[in-house]
């Protein structure tokens, strides 16, 4: 933990891509400060830069300035090494595509992070679905399952390491409302016990769930 | 669960184009298999039969290339290349010579070209020279023209020991005298004669083939060969029957070459159906592993996870071909022997082991899991927030 107790910690970030002779600023002096156990609402239009938002706090893009403080690493000047570490370890992610292997049961699905953390996860795995409902699906294949229930699948994967963050990238943007109420109340449930959730929305109704809302637009953060 | 499990589960998401690429590699370790089977093979057939079974030492042959000398008395027919039978009497006097057999070859293809019978002439000095060359029954020739039976072609022709066979070539009966003890070489499809009856049945009378010697001390082999080159006219040559053993595989080596271009050509659609496949693979997977690596897969994971489906793909279908390729290399030297020009061993000419199998295997196996290394140096690059973003 660093030293304002901040899980997560963003001063005057901005990051630049460059497409063809034109350089877009995806996000502008941007500043976020998350405690854990928060619930945060990322909310803009598309191409607002909430997806390269996540990706700098997912340790998955460096910013081109500004300080960036995942947990108590300083991720600017990270190796790559380290920032798989961080993910591996700090981060679960979940995704509008819910990006199961279809030859995978469930189970080995859910263990599949473990694989890459040299971890024998089974035990968990099994807990973990059994949260999300679906302790009778463990041998299912993907295609078996419904929408929701995938998206339930990808939860329960991005929590098998343990991690403190969970970054949701439009996670009921393929499912339904019912299925999409679903999920943020799993997500509520997850939170309680202390995960900091930080969840990119379309949806009105749903981010107002979230503990706080953060506005993107043009690359720029509002409260 | 460990990386095998999620490479296999990989591979059963495109069954189809999994099991081509494994029938790429059959055919490469099949093929593999059976080219070194009969290499190897054809090799030790003819280094059996002519080096080390039939106790001949040298032979006196016609002056010119050792190779068409070699062919010539391998495949008998009549040559214009012959040696003088004056030549017998001087050779024997050498003091390293312990026998002398001169002997007529030649074939004879009936009309139809469905058949070709050997005939060799020999004299009462095969039975010294040639310690294989054995009466399963009957004994030597009765007259000028009794025959002594190789094994094999006495049971295609059901012949016993007085049976009396006509030769429409020749147009002439011939009494059996004789039958040979079967050893698995030449011999068994050759009909024997006398000597003096064979040139005269081809009007080659004191012409002979070439002349069979056996030495009293092998290892004076050089200074042997090199005295007796001073015993003979300059236009005839003395062969070491290694000598005419290397001839025969020169002449086979192009057949060689013809076998081994057929390996390497399945071996390179291995190779471009292996880094098709993987490539194909990994691109159609792109998002999936970014994702993998969003979750703490490193570029190792990756690399592994790629090179363990190739591993699995090249394991099974290397594994199959090997067993194929012993199963089927038999039909395969049965199949060569129609082919060769120069020299056929009547023995197997395809010689498969396990050994041979294990070298396909191994090497397809290697040369498979080296193919997926770039499809999975491609994944390993994969940056995960470019490919979410802009896939």
């Amino acid at each position: 933990m660093n030293n304002n107790g901040y899980l997560i910690h963003m001063e005057s970030v901005s990051k630049d891509f460059r497409r063809g002779s034109e350089t877009i600023h995806a996000l502008r002096e941007a500043n976020l400060s998350v405690h854990p156990g928060e619930f945060i609402a990322v909310v803009g239009h598309s191409g607002s830069g909430k997806t390269t938002l996540m990706n700098i706090i997912g340790c998955l893009d460096r910013p081109t300035s500004g300080y960036v403080r995942i947990a108590d690493h300083k991720i600017k000047d990270l190796p790559e090494k380290e920032l798989t570490q961080i993910r591996k370890t700090t981060i679960g992610f979940v995704f509008q595509q819910f990006f199961l292997i279809p030859t995978l049961t469930v189970l080995q699905n859910v263990m599949l992070p473990g694989l890459f953390a040299r971890q024998n996860v089974e035990k968990r795995a099994r807990e973990l679905l059994g949260l999300v409902g679906l302790k009778n699906r463990l041998s299912h294949l993907p295609d078996q399952l419904s929408g929701g229930e995938m998206q339930r699948v990808a939860i329960a994967r991005s929590l098998i390491n343990n991690p403190s963050i969970l970054l949701a990238d439009e996670p009921t943007g393929n499912l339904d409302s019912h299925n999409a109420g679903n999920i943020i109340s799993m997500f509520e449930q997850f939170n309680r016990t202390g995960l900091t959730i930080v969840m990119v929305t379309h949806n009105p109704d749903i981010a107002t769930r979230c503990s706080k809302i953060v506005h993107i637009e043009d690359g720029c953060l509002t409260a | 669960m460990n990386f095998m499990t999620v490479a296999w589960s990989n591979l059963r998401r495109n069954p189809v184009r999994s099991i081509l690429t494994g029938l790429s590699l059959v055919v490469s370790a099949a093929t593999l298999t059976v080219v070194i089977g009969l290499d190897k093979g054809y090799s030790s057939a003819v280094n059996s039969e002519l080096v080390e079974s039939t106790g001949v030492h040298m032979y006196i042959t016609k002056e010119g290339c050792p190779i068409e000398a070699a062919s010539v008395i391998a495949q008998g027919g009549l040559s214009p290349l012959f040696v003088e039978e004056e030549l017998v009497e001087r050779v024997q006097t050498h003091p390293n010579v312990d026998a002398v057999l001169p002997f007529k070859l030649f074939t004879v293809t009936v009309e139809d070209g469905s058949r070709t019978d050997i005939f060799m002439g020999v004299t009462p000095e095969i039975q010294r020279v040639r310690p294989d060359w054995q009466f399963a029954s009957g004994g030597w020739f009765e007259s000028e023209y009794s025959v002594i039976l190789g094994a094999e072609i006495a049971q295609i022709e059901g012949l016993e020991i007085g049976d009396v066979t006509y030769s429409e070539e020749f147009d002439r009966e011939f009494n059996v005298s004789g039958i040979l003890e079967r050893n698995y070489g030449q011999d068994d499809a050759t009909i024997f004669l006398p000597l003096a009856t064979a040139q005269r049945l081809v009007q080659r009378e004191g012409r002979l083939s070439a002349i069979a010697l056996k030495l009293t001390d092998i290892s004076l082999m050089d200074q042997s060969r090199n005295e007796l080159r001073a015993m003979i006219p300059a236009d005839s040559n003395v062969l070491g029957s290694r000598e005419l053993g290397d001839g025969i595989l020169q002449f086979y080596s192009s057949t060689r070459v013809i076998m081994f271009i057929m390996v390497v050509i399945a071996f390179v659609i291995s190779v471009f159906g292996i880094v098709n496949t993987m490539l194909m693979a990994v691109l159609e997977r792109r998002r999936e592993i970014a994702y993998l690596k969003c979750v703490g897969a490193g570029k190792t994971d990756i690399l592994k996870l790629i090179t363990f489906e190739t591993f699995a793909i090249c394991v099974a279908g290397s594994l199959l071909g090997a067993f194929i390729g012993l199963a089927v290399s038999p039909y395969f030297g049965n199949f060569m022997r129609s082919l060769l020009v120069a020299y056929v061993p009547s023995g197997s000419i395809a010689q498969p082991s396990l050994s041979i199998a294990l070298l396909a295997f191994l090497s397809c196996t290697l040369i498979g899991v080296v193919c997926s290394l770039y499809p999975a140096f491609r994944a390993s690059k994969i940056v995960p927030m470019e490919v979410l973003r802009n896939e």
